[in-house]
This record gives structure tokens, C-alpha cells and sequence, in this order.
């Protein structure tokens, strides 16, 4: 068993169960299991047996999370969120055609729109920012081995990856040029730098944890709530200690690395913009139910993940330590958060992701590790009495049933309807296009909402405006500008065209007819649709009108 | 043998199916057949301004020249002198215009006479130099940004409406002696449309809120919109009102829009206003927003790439121009007036300075599809080609703001500043993990001393 002696570093205790093999808490000893055993023995029997098949488990994670990642990655074109954000890079980078339509600052930080803008300088291309987000992912899948090894051990680390490899719920955001997989990444790098605190004790990876989380926030501001999941982590883990010195310079670097969102939107005349947005968003009608998270989200994490997670804290509570503490932290701070949060959206909680994949790593790790070492000594895992291959079964059908639901998931959607952030809009980049290349230059459109006229800015290069943004500016995004009088907008041809699509139709019955009306009274033709082969109720394929584009002639 | 006779009965089956096909796009190919890749000239003719009116402020253009003063009684000095002075939305009313108005503000050559002239008529002469600018018809001014504007574009004849608009049909003006009529004088005056007739050209002439049954013949009797005789001179043409296959080209001004959605917008298309004329005391921007619609429909439409939209103004309205127009015969020319011209071949931004008057857009008619002149004015007349590049490729159509001088507002934070900013915070970060490694490295060799 371990001893806090046994643990001591820079005599600092710390309750390890489990630590990383090979690691350097105690030299002279390794840790597999709950067990200290001396180096000379687990590099005979077991280390290099780990270290291989852990590599092996880590590769085949990065390139099963590759493939997935890459898989028709450009089939569809941008959604709303991605338009806006790529947008944002596009204007930074001074792309023509774009510089005019997006402005710069909205409502987010723009540490991810600025690397892509690095790419824009070079390259303009929609699958460039696909491309980044991918690598982003594939970055989070390795922080996710690396938070696993520094926390249960090199197989657990690397099973954890596996997980999250083929996790849905990661695959279909880390596909998207969205600011939530950058703000995981930062924020998985977060939770290794904190757990090589805990497991160290030394304060330069508390400071240095604090500048990974400045760096979260500034690839999207909700990754400060998990300032809150440092606060609770700290106070349930009294091994775990912090000086109020080090807390006061952890805080002034987190201050200094979150300091250019505020320096630029000063510099830019914009100091309201985020103080609008908040404001905005603490008072807003919630945009979903309040079961919202629990009807999407476990099917994307993986059901039967969220079962293997929760049987490790079961089974192993015995050998709960901080470590647990700071994961399940990370993930109830999270949840809570954003289910109060009266803004719900289906990526939200992607930063519990790599948590709860460490945490089923951490069971089934351990339980290769006892196989692989072929000890019998007291272990809470003798209750579950699963000899080796099972075990790996155990791991090969969890990672299958995770992995085909990811290949389900970026499959060509089949769809009229569509949930936002799970992909791209079908037809909404050729739509774009056709807009580009056919539509007199400084056209204006009408859309349902701002949805779909996100996608033509991005795509079609006309400003388009949402007949659904509240004329009211306490009611509506601030990044939105309404229509306040369509009629008369129409009427006097300051707007030559109106955008039907079926996404928003089905989300916003009300506008979507207020917008057939407007088509009717002002002599709509139609002048270019996009169609979609959907199934029928027979189920047959048939094309399906999903965006058509009326010119209006008053 | 064999093999060459059955070459030789491919080669007559292609040559006689060749022989059908130019048999059967002869008349269009005669209808389309251009000296210049402009397929559709549309010509609208608006009312009562001049160039120094509407852009006598316009940057580069010869507009007002800074000094510029107009005495109030050129007789007496000492009465004092009226600057220009910018109207904006100050109230305006319809200034006489008449030949009789344009000799005294002539004023034998000194050009000095109209603010007198106007006062003579019991008017307020201050209207005539007043001026607008770019913020009260931005429209007209975003179109002369982005394409050809003409400052020495003149009026045919120092006249008033009708005068000009016979111009602008036939290059002529004929004096109706007493006891005669003016339509009898007419029967012999060939127009630009009986030559485009003649020559299988399509034509149309659109008149907004056209009503057919006012003609020379009963202008008033029906309405009080005698003006629509007036400005379609072709309705003081007996034949342009019996003969069908003539009056049918006179059309309502919705047709051009029905046109330009079926893709069948004529050759040569007239258009003339009704209730947006700009004709003082009606409101530029009413105009303005008048010719946007005609504009954006014939950009949106599969015409666009081959046309060309001039914007003309018929006379001087009693409006002050500080450019004495030459005088090439005893009718003309009148004062300046604005000229526009978009087309996907004009020059961006350009002004042209070409002595242009509305025999010109004659002119050019008879150059693009070969047919002849009319009068020795449309003859003699320059044309407007310098106007057009026509080695470029056809600019994109693009709508233009009813604001002038509106552009995105540049970043106080430039690109530079985040990319620094953001910048900084990275290396901030790697700094910091780059320092606990180093310490830690230097704990662990002290551990193994």
C-alpha cells in the first residue's frame, strides 16, 4: 500500500493511489495499482509490457480521433457559429469581401479567431478553420493521455484518450471551427498542470495552471467558471495545499493573460460590447428546457462511459484522494453552471468530457494493469472479478459503441431539421456561393433569423439581417442588428432579397410565415433553391427544399 | 468511292443544317448586332437641373468655382451679389425656364442674369444658386463615384422641356410658323425610333403611369398630366399614335420590369418620369430613389452585363451653371446639365469632360447599331465612348447606398494590436510552465546531490 512517505516530495503529504508509473514522486519505486513496488521488479514484470501497449492504445486513439475528425470533414459548409467566427478571423486577417461585413468584436474573445487568421493571411479557405479545430482536438486528445498518465498511470492515461478519441460528443465539436474545442483544450491543459500540482505541490504549476486557464478564457470567456472548479477543488482537498501568496500571484497572472480581451475592446471603442453581451445573457429567455442537457448530452458522452466512470468512483472510493476531487469538480462545477445558465447549447458542456473519459480510464486502466501485473493482492477491484481479455473486450466494446456513434454522427445529415452546434448546414455554403457569384455586389437580405444570415455574410458576402432579432435592445443579442421596419425596407428596396430556410422555419414558425408573407406581398420569385435528399415516411430518398432565395420586386 | 461520296453527303447534311441555323438566328443576330459589347442602352431623362446644381461640389468635377457670385441687379451693383449658398432641405419652387428666362439670365453673353431674371418673374432670384450636395442626393453621388459622370454634358437647346426632349428623339426642334400645326411639321421629321424600327432594332419607350389617350391631340382634356405630352415628344407624332406597330412601343413603365425579368429589355429603351421627375418643387431623393429601382432591376437581370443606363436631366431649370454653353447653332446649346453613365464598361470614378448634349446619346445610337443620322446636330455631335473601357471585363454588378461617404468605420485595434496582444498572453503562458520546469529541474538534480 502506499504510505504518505512513500508520496512525500519536498516533504509535502499527498494521499496517491495509484500514481503514475515510472513517475518521480518516489525514487527508487514505481507505482502500479494502489501499489509501491520497487522499480527493478515492474520494469521486469510489468513496465515495459505497459509502456508498449499504452503507446499502442494512444496511437490507435490519434489515429481512430484523426479519421473520424477528418471524415468528410468540408462536406457541408460552415453553421451560424462557425460563420460568425471564422468571420471574425476573416476581418482580423483583412480578407476583401469580408473585412466590411463582420466586425471584429462581438461577443467573444479572440485568441482562436486570431490564429485563424494567421492561416487567412496565407490562406482563405472554410476548411482551413475545420483543419485547426481538428488539430485543437487532436491536441486535447494527448492533454487528455498526459492528465490520465499524471493521474492513474500511463494505461488508464492512454484508455482515457481512446475514449475520448471516439467520444461523439468530441468528435462532432472538434469537426467544427467552434470556440468550445479550443476552450477544452486550454482547459484539459489546465487540469494537467493542476493535477502536476497536486501530485508535486509546487507552486509554479499552480501559476502556471492559472495562466492555461487565462488562456481558456480567452479561446472562449464561459471557460472562467472554471476558476469556480479550481475554488471547489481546493477546498475539498485539504491535502492539497495553497499559500494565499500563491493564490495572489496565480491570480495576477490570470488577470495579465485574460487582459487582452478587455485591452482590444478598450482600443477599439468597444468597452460596451461586453458588458451588452452579459447583460444580454444573465437575462435572456432560456433558448432550451431545462432537460435540455440531459437528453443530449449523455448520449454524446457515451451512456455506457458515464456507467464505467461512475463504477470507478464506486469501486474505488476507497482510494478516493484529490485527484477525483479535481475531475469531478471539473465536472459538476460545469454542469451546474450551465444548467442554471438560462443559455443552453449542445457544446456547453464539452469541458467535462475529457474528465469523465480520465475517470473511466482510471477503472479500466486499472484493471488492465492488475491483469498485465497478474498480482492478487487486496485490491477493491477483487470484487469485480474479470479476467484479463474480458477486460479488454470490456474496452474494445465501449470504444466500438462510442466510435459508431461518432460515425453515425458525421454522416451527411438526412435531415430538414438540425441542432445547433452538431455540424454544418446542409446547402448553406451553396446557397452562399450562388449568392456570391449571381447577386448584385451590397444586395441585403432578409433571413428568418440570424442563423442563416450568419451563413450568407460568411458564404454570399452581402450583409444579411434576422427578421427574428427583437427590435428591443434588451431582448436581443447585441451582436444583432434588427430590421426595424421591414416593410419599408422592402418597400424601398434598401432589401432586394429574402432567404427561406427550413432549419429556422422549423425553430421560429412565427417569423418564418411573417416572412412568406412579405415574400407574397412583394412580388417574390424564386431565383435559386437548395435541396437535400431526406427520407420519406416510406423511407425513400426524396430532395427536399431546405434554403430557397426570392428576389422581391416591390 | 464510296467512302468520299458519303463524306461528301455528311458535308452537304452539315452545310444545308448550318445554312438553317443561320437562316433562323438571322433576325435576332440583326436585332443584336452591335459596334460595341453594349446589347441594351437605356436612356432616362429626368428634369429641371444643372451640373453646377447637383455637382457643382462634386470633388474633381468642374463644378463651382470658389468666388463664385451672381449680382442681384447686374445694372446696379451696389445691390449686391448672391453666393452659392447649399439648399439642403430648404423648400424650394419651380423657377421659371423658359427661352425668354434663359435670354436674360444670358444677359447678351455676361452671363450674369439669374438672379434678375428670376426676380423679374416675381420670383425669389436666390433660388437660382443654390446647390446641393452629396448629402442631399447621395445616391447620384455614390453613382458618380463608381461610375462616369459627364461635367460638360450641355443641354440641346437653351429651352425648356419639350425643346430638349425633341432633341433627344429626333436632334431637331422644328419652329412651328403660325397657322400651322406642329404635328403636320412632324410627319416628315424622322426620330432615332423610326430608324430603329426600320432597321428590325428593338425599341420601347416607358412612360411611368403611361395613359395613352393623352396625346397632342386632347393633352389636358383627360388629366392634368399635359406633361406626358410633353415629355414623350413621340406623342406629337401622328403615326407614333395611329400606327399600331409603332404606338405599341409606347409602354408604362412597369413593362421595363416585366422586361427585365423575362429577359426581353429592347435594344434602345426611353424612359421618362411622372411623379419622380425631380422637377422642382418635387424632392431629389424622390428621383433618387426612382432611379435606384430602375437601376437595381436592370442589375439583377441577365441584361446587365451588356447595357448601359445613362441618367440625363432635360434643362437647366433656371438653375445657375457658371459654364457658358458654346453655341453651335441658334437653339443650343442650353446650360449643363448632369449626365450619368453606368454600365458594367464604364470607367470606375471617372468624370468625363467631353462636350456631350442629348444629340449625343443619338450619336452613339447610330454608331452601336449602325444606322443613320438623323440631323446635322446628331451628326456632328460627339459621342460617349471615352466613357467606356470596354477592354475590361464586365464589372459585377453592385448596388449602391443611399448614403454617401458611409464607409465601415476602421478599427481603433488594428490587426496588429490583437495579434500582439493575444500574442503576448501565449507567451505569457509558456513562460510561466517554462519556469515551473526549469525550477523543477533544479530541484531534482538538488535532490539526487
Amino acid at each position: 500500500m502506499n504510505t504518505k512517505s512513500e508520496e512525500t516530495f519536498n516533504n509535502i503529504s499527498t494521499i496517491v493511489p495509484g500514481s503514475t508509473a515510472g513517475s518521480t514522486d518516489v525514487p527508487g519505486t514505481t507505482t502500479i495499482g494502489s501499489t509501491s513496488i520497487p522499480r527493478s521488479r515492474t520494469m521486469a514484470v510489468a513496465g515495459f509490457h505497459e509502456v508498449a501497449i499504452s503507446r499502442l492504445v494512444l496511437a490507435i486513439s490519434m489515429v481512430a480521433g484523426t479519421l473520424l475528425r477528418l471524415y468528410q470533414i468540408n462536406a457541408m459548409g460552415f453553421n451560424t457559429d462557425e460563420a460568425v467566427y471564422a468571420g471574425q478571423a476573416a476581418a482580423i486577417a483583412g480578407v476583401p469581401g469580408l473585412k466590411d461585413i463582420f466586425p471584429i468584436f462581438r461577443a467573444h474573445p479572440l485568441l482562436i479567431q486570431s490564429l485563424l487568421a494567421l492561416i487567412y493571411k496565407i490562406q482563405f479557405s472554410d476548411i482551413a478553420g475545420r483543419l485547426l479545430a481538428v488539430v485543437i482536438g487532436l491536441g486535447t486528445i494527448y492533454l487528455t493521455y498526459l492528465t490520465g498518465k499524471m493521474l492513474y498511470g500511463r494505461l488508464p492515461g492512454a484508455v482515457a484518450a481512446f475514449f475520448l478519441a471516439l467520444m461523439p460528443y468530441h468528435v462532432t465539436v472538434s469537426r467544427q471551427f467552434l470556440l468550445d474545442g479550443p476552450m477544452v483544450f486550454f482547459a484539459t491543459l489546465t487540469l494537467y498542470l493542476l493535477a502536476r500540482f497536486g501530485k508535486t505541490q509546487r507552486a509554479e504549476w499552480f501559476y502556471a495552471a492559472a495562466a492555461a486557464l487565462g488562456l481558456t478564457f480567452l479561446a472562449k470567456e464561459t471557460g472562467i467558471i472554471l476558476v469556480a472548479a479550481v475554488f471547489v477543488f481546493l477546498a475539498l482537498s485539504p491535502e492539497v495545499r495553497v499559500r494565499f501568496r500563491d493564490l495572489i500571484v496565480a491570480f495576477v497572472l490570470l488577470v495579465l493573460v485574460i487582459a487582452p480581451m478587455p485591452v482590444t475592446l478598450l482600443l477599439a471603442g468597444r468597452g460596451s460590447t461586453g458588458n451588452n453581451y452579459l447583460s444580454y445573457q444573465l437575462f435572456r429567455r432560456p433558448n432550451h428546457p431545462a432537460l435540455f442537457y440531459l437528453q443530449t448530452v449523455p448520449p454524446a458522452l457515451g451512456i455506457m462511459l458515464i456507467v464505467v466512470a461512475a463504477l470507478g468512483i464506486v469501486f474505488l472510493w476507497r482510494e478516493r484522494s484529490w485527484r477525483e476531487t479535481l475531475l469531478l469538480a471539473w465536472i459538476f462545477v460545469t454542469i451546474i453552471f450551465f444548467q442554471i445558465w438560462p443559455v443552453k447549447g449542445f457544446q456547453y458542456l464539452l469541458p467535462i468530457a475529457p474528465a469523465v473519459a480520465i475517470l473511466a480510464g482510471r477503472l479500466l486502466g486499472r484493471l488492465l494493469e492488475r491483469n498485465q501485473d497478474g498480482q492478487s493482492q487486496k485490491s477493491p477491484l477483487n470484487y469485480l472479478a474479470i479476467p484479463p481479455l474480458l477486460s479488454w473486450a470490456v474496452v474494445g466494446v465501449l470504444g466500438f459503441s462510442l466510435g459508431f456513434a461518432s460515425w453515425q454522427r458525421i454522416q451527411p445529415e438526412t435531415s430538414s431539421l438540425f441542432l445547433a452546434g452538431t455540424g454544418g448546414i446542409p446547402g448553406g455554403r451553396e446557397a452562399g456561393i450562388w449568392i456570391s457569384q449571381n447577386v448584385p455586389l451590397n444586395s441585403k437580405f432578409m433571413a428568418i433569423g440570424p442563423s442563416m444570415a450568419n451563413i450568407i455574410e460568411f458564404y454570399g458576402e452581402r450583409i444579411a439581417y434576422g427578421l427574428s432579432v427583437n427590435p428591443n435592445p434588451l431582448h436581443r443579442n447585441p451582436a444583432y442588428d434588427p430590421i426595424l421596419n421591414p416593410d419599408l425596407q422592402l418597400r424601398n428596396s434598401d432589401m432586394q432579397y429574402i432567404v427561406w430556410d427550413s432549419f429556422s422555419a422549423s425553430r421560429s414558425p412565427f417569423f418564418a410565415d411573417k416572412l412568406v408573407a412579405y415574400i407574397k406581398k412583394y412580388n417574390g420569385r424564386v431565383v435559386h433553391t437548395e435541396y437535400i435528399p431526406v427520407k420519406d415516411n416510406k423511407g425513400n430518398l426524396v430532395n427536399q427544399p431546405v434554403i430557397i432565395i426570392y428576389e422581391v420586386h416591390p | 468511292m464510296i467512302r468520299r461520296k458519303f463524306f461528301a453527303l455528311i458535308l452537304t447534311i452539315l452545310l444545308a443544317a448550318s445554312q438553317f441555323n443561320l437562316a433562323k438566328a438571322s433576325p435576332a443576330q440583326a436585332v443584336s448586332q452591335t459596334n460595341t459589347p453594349i446589347k441594351h442602352l437605356v436612356v432616362l431623362m429626368q428634369e429641371n437641373h444643372t451640373f453646377d446644381n447637383y455637382f457643382g461640389t462634386y470633388p474633381g468635377a468642374d463644378g463651382l468655382p470658389s468666388g463664385t457670385k451672381m449680382p442681384v441687379n447686374p445694372a446696379n451693383p451696389a445691390a449686391g451679389y448672391i453666393i452659392p449658398w447649399h439648399i439642403g432641405t430648404t423648400t424650394i419652387t419651380d423657377i421659371s425656364h423658359n427661352s425668354a428666362t434663359y435670354l436674360q439670365q444670358f444677359d447678351n453673353g455676361k452671363w450674369d442674369g439669374f438672379v434678375s431674371a428670376l426676380n423679374l418673374h416675381n420670383q425669389d432670384g436666390k433660388i437660382a444658386m443654390g446647390y446641393y450636395d452629396s448629402q442631399d442626393i447621395p445616391f447620384y453621388w455614390n453613382l458618380a463615384g463608381n461610375y462616369v459622370l459627364f461635367d460638360h454634358f450641355f443641354s440641346s437647346a437653351k429651352d425648356g422641356s419639350f425643346a430638349n426632349h425633341m432633341y433627344w428623339v429626333a436632334a431637331t426642334n422644328p419652329q412651328v410658323p403660325k397657322g400651322q400645326q406642329l404635328s403636320t411639321l412632324l410627319t416628315d421629321v424622322p426620330t432615332i425610333f423610326d430608324r430603329l424600327q426600320a432597321a428590325g432594332v428593338s425599341w420601347k419607350f416607358y412612360v411611368e403611369n403611361y395613359n395613352p389617350r393623352i396625346t397632342y391631340r386632347n393633352p389636358s382634356t383627360q388629366s392634368n398630366r399635359e406633361s406626358q405630352v410633353v415629355w414623350v415628344p413621340l406623342l406629337n407624332f401622328d403615326r407614333f399614335i395611329d400606327d399600331p406597330n409603332l404606338s405599341s412601343h409606347i409602354v408604362d413603365l412597369s413593362q421595363y420590369y416585366v422586361d427585365l425579368q423575362n429577359g426581353t429589355l429592347p435594344a434602345v429603351a426611353y424612359i421618362v418620369p411622372s411623379g419622380a421627375s425631380e422637377h422642382p418643387p418635387e424632392s431629389p431623393s424622390a428621383g433618387e430613389r426612382a432611379v435606384k429601382s430602375l437601376l437595381q432591376e436592370l442589375m439583377r437581370s441577365s441584361a446587365w452585363n451588356s447595357s448601359a443606363f445613362m441618367l440625363l436631366y432635360d434643362d437647366w431649370g433656371g438653375w445657375y451653371d457658371h459654364v457658358v454653353p458654346p453655341q453651335v447653332d441658334q437653339v443650343g446649346y442650353g446650360p449643363r446639365v448632369p449626365g450619368i453613365l453606368v454600365s458594367p464598361y464604364a470607367k470606375k470614378g471617372y468624370i468625363d469632360s467631353t462636350q456631350l448634349d442629348f444629340t449625343s446619346v443619338l450619336k452613339f445610337i447610330e454608331t452601336n447599331w449602325n444606322v443613320a443620322s438623323l440631323e446635322t446636330r446628331d451628326a456632328s455631335a460627339n459621342n460617349f465612348l471615352s466613357a467606356f473601357d470596354f477592354k475590361q471585363a464586365p464589372r459585377q454588378a453592385g448596388f449602391l447606398s443611399m448614403s454617401y461617404g458611409v464607409t465601415a468605420v476602421p478599427s481603433k485595434a488594428p490587426a496588429i494590436v490583437i495579434f500582439t496582444t493575444y500574442g503576448l498572453a501565449l507567451l505569457l503562458f509558456i513562460l510561466a510552465v517554462g519556469f515551473a520546469a526549469i525550477r523543477l529541474r533544479r530541484s531534482q538534480v538538488s535532490v539526487k546531490e
